[in-house]
């Protein structure tokens, strides 16, 4: 039997699509898709050979996020889809990370709303990605501040000295919500959770738990983190 | 269209909606839904895919069924058929062969739906998600090649599927089956074993001790009550041996031997009670493509009367060739209201019949085979004897009556007949003649002639 991947990928997600419009007229599709029609649209008035462009987004007025662009070509016998490409990390999309993507709106439309919980995303993305390597560190971020703690005063943590991130810590009330944290800091302290541990993890999500993430921006993280150039080490 | 085929239209439509992106790859042959069904469960990336796609499939036939089960029931009650509703795999092995051999005998063949039984077998248990999608495939596209059948426009319906299921059964219902089952399984191990054993839970305890093949068939003592499978020491092994091995797909941790074998006998006994159930709400008979089940059953009810015998009997393996008839074949004898003259022709001999055990199938079976070949010698006699009156007619009495009026000389038939009247003679010869062609004609395309040449492989 001699597959072919790229189609049969796209039509079982398209038939997926359209089974979701049946339920919901009001269903949005990722912008891939939403890019794809947008190029369809132009192919009608096209002559034969030439390309047509569709691009689409999310996001807001001021950030977009998971902007594409695809390039449909009229040929001879109907339509061939010549490029996917993201162009917030202008690449092209591979086959494998188009499928990824699929998968992930299809896990995130079975949460409702816009957003997800870290947790939520953390299931989701071990559900696409192979490998089961994210973690929600979740409500252990004492344990794993206590930890970062320790292992700074051994000396075990790799920073510059003078790391503005290392005073940072060292100003933090010991009763400060983790909320309170930056960003970069809980970035930093979050993974220390694997240190030593037997978990096969390896991307730590330090998300506090009660705080809700906008689904396009999970798009955003998995489509960058795919396309990083150390992404093979991740996936063995 | 009848409400009952509109129904089924639909549920094409939902398959299609869920399937159709892989149909293309249904190849033509027997085997090509067992094949696409592995295919597509191996597929890297594309069965995860397809797997998240199809998630919310489980909601989407619950649904269905639960607006049309009744108005398909309904139906299929107002009509006046042998029905024979099927139990034993998911599907038949290869349902195509299975509704050829069964339509010559009965009307209507209800299936229990494939898609309702394994997506909620797949939330019930730890089924491994590739087994299931491989199963899922193989199950729906064997139900896919018979859809124009199940299509086709006939007085009587000839296949149509059913939300056959424990699990769409009220509770009222499920508990007097379950407990039924409970008790006719206890009561089974108790008399193979010749033990005292009052209920379920003391039978699975009893042959929870176990743990030996060989231990646990010289434990069974009355083997007149074994199906013949199980009557052999090899077969009850490889039996056994490859029952456990299908557990390696829902990951369940594994248990001694003789708590596999308990475990199996009474999911046949809630099996048996099931299907007696749904028999008995559509008025049906039971049918099986293969032996075990059909022992449970038979053994549950003492025998199966003539329609399932004959029907069951011709599930056996010497019948395989039926699978070589055209399908459109069984449309043409519903058509033509020739399934009554057929039942007529497999009936022979086999009436008053009530078939006890494997034994009496085998010899039903046999009965069946000679019926067979007693239809196949009639019509190739007939055919000869068509053949040799043209014959007769063109060797013999059309040269010589042609003779006489072509050259205006009138045989044996006196003066006073005119040219006109030897003219209207040799008309009405060449008449007899295309009729005995048509008639052979008919001959060769009816349904006998159709299993004849299916019978030799033509």
């Amino acid at each position: 039997m001699e597959f072919n991947f790229f189609n049969d990928a796209m039509k079982i997600y398209l038939d997926y699509i359209s089974r979701q419009f049946k339920k919901n007229p009001n269903y949005k599709p990722h912008p891939l898709i939403r890019a794809l029609t947008n190029a369809m649209d132009g192919i009608e008035t096209a002559k034969e050979g030439e390309n047509v462009r569709g691009i689409s987004f999310e996001g807001t007025e001021n950030n977009i996020y998971e902007p594409y662009m695809v390039i449909v070509q009229k040929t001879k016998g109907g339509i061939e889809i010549k490029k996917i490409l993201n162009l917030k990390v202008k690449k092209e999309i591979p086959i494998d990370v188009m499928i990824m993507i699929f998968r992930l709106q299809i896990q995130l439309d079975k949460i409702d709303g816009e957003t997800v919980s870290p947790q939520q995303l953390v299931d989701a993305l071990n559900e696409v990605i192979p490998g089961n390597k994210f973690y929600a560190l979740g409500d252990r971020w004492k344990e794993a501040r206590d930890r970062f703690a320790k292992l700074l005063n051994e000396g075990k943590i790799n920073l510059a000295p003078n790391d503005p991130k290392i005073e940072e810590f060292k100003r933090i009330d010991k009763n400060t919500p983790w909320e309170n944290y930056s960003n970069g800091l809980r970035a930093l302290i979050g993974p220390t959770i694997l240190y030593g541990s037997d978990m096969n993890k390896k991307i730590v999500i330090t998300t506090p738990t009660n705080a809700r993430i906008e689904k396009y921006k999970v798009f955003d993280f998995v489509t960058e983190f795919m396309l990083r150039e150390n992404v093979e080490y991740f996936r063995d | 269209m009848k409400e009952i085929n509109k129904i089924y239209e639909h549920y094409f439509d939902l398959i299609d909606s869920y399937f159709g992106s892989i149909k293309n790859y249904l190849e033509d042959n027997k085997y090509s839904h067992i094949d696409l069904g592995m295919a597509i469960a191996d597929y890297p990336l594309v069965s995860d895919l397809m797997l998240d796609a199809i998630n919310d499939l489980d909601r989407q036939i619950m649904k269905f069924w639960s607006e049309n089960s009744s108005k398909a029931l309904d139906s299929l009650r107002k009509q006046d058929s042998l029905k024979c509703v099927y139990s034993g795999d998911i599907t038949p092995v290869l349902l195509e062969d299975f509704v050829k051999k069964s339509l010559l005998y009965i009307d209507t063949i209800v299936i229990p739906d494939p898609v309702l039984h394994l997506t909620i077998f797949k939330n019930q248990t730890t089924m491994d998600k590739k087994y299931y999608l491989k199963s899922l495939v193989r199950h729906v596209f064997n139900l896919w090649k018979l859809k124009d059948l199940m299509l086709a426009d006939l007085e009587k319906n000839a296949l149509v599927i059913l939300p056959i299921n424990l699990n769409v059964v009220n509770e009222y219902d499920k508990n007097i089956i379950l407990s039924n089952a409970c008790e006719r399984f206890a009561n089974y191990v108790s008399k193979i074993f010749r033990q005292g054993i009052d209920n379920e839970k003391d039978a699975l305890a009893f042959l929870e001790r176990f743990d030996d093949i060989k231990e646990l068939f010289s434990a069974i003592k009355q083997t007149d009550l074994l199906p013949n499978i199980f009557k052999k020491f090899d077969t009850f092994e490889e039996f056994l041996e490859s029952f456990i091995d299908t557990k390696v797909h829902f990951q369940m941790e594994g248990k001694t031997v003789g708590f596999e074998f308990g475990e199996y006998l009474l999911s046949q006994f809630i099996r048996v009670q099931e299907h007696k159930f749904f028999c008995e709400k559509v008025s049906g008979e039971p049918i099986y493509d293969y032996d075990l089940p059909y022992f449970f059953f038979s053994y549950e009810m003492g025998g199966l009367d003539m329609d399932a015998s004959i029907s069951n009997a011709l599930q056996k393996e010497k019948f395989k060739w039926l699978g070589n008839v055209p399908l459109d074949a069984l449309k043409i004898l519903r058509e033509e209201n020739k399934l009554e003259n057929m039942r007529s022709i497999l009936r022979k001999g086999i009436t008053d019949l009530k078939a006890k055990n494997d034994e009496d199938l085998l010899k039903t079976s046999e009965q069946l085979e000679r019926n067979l070949k007693e239809a196949f010698d009639e019509q190739e006699k007939e055919i000869a004897s068509l053949k040799r009156e043209i014959a007769v007619i063109i060797k013999k009495e059309i040269p010589i009556e042609i003779m006489g009026y072509v050259v205006g000389f009138i045989p044996y038939l006196g003066d006073y007949i005119s040219l006109l009247c030897v003219s209207r003679s040799i008309k009405n010869l060449l008449n007899q003649r295309e009729e005995l062609k048509q008639k052979i004609d008919d001959k060769k395309t009816d349904f006998i002639n159709l299993l004849i040449k299916s019978y030799k492989g033509e």
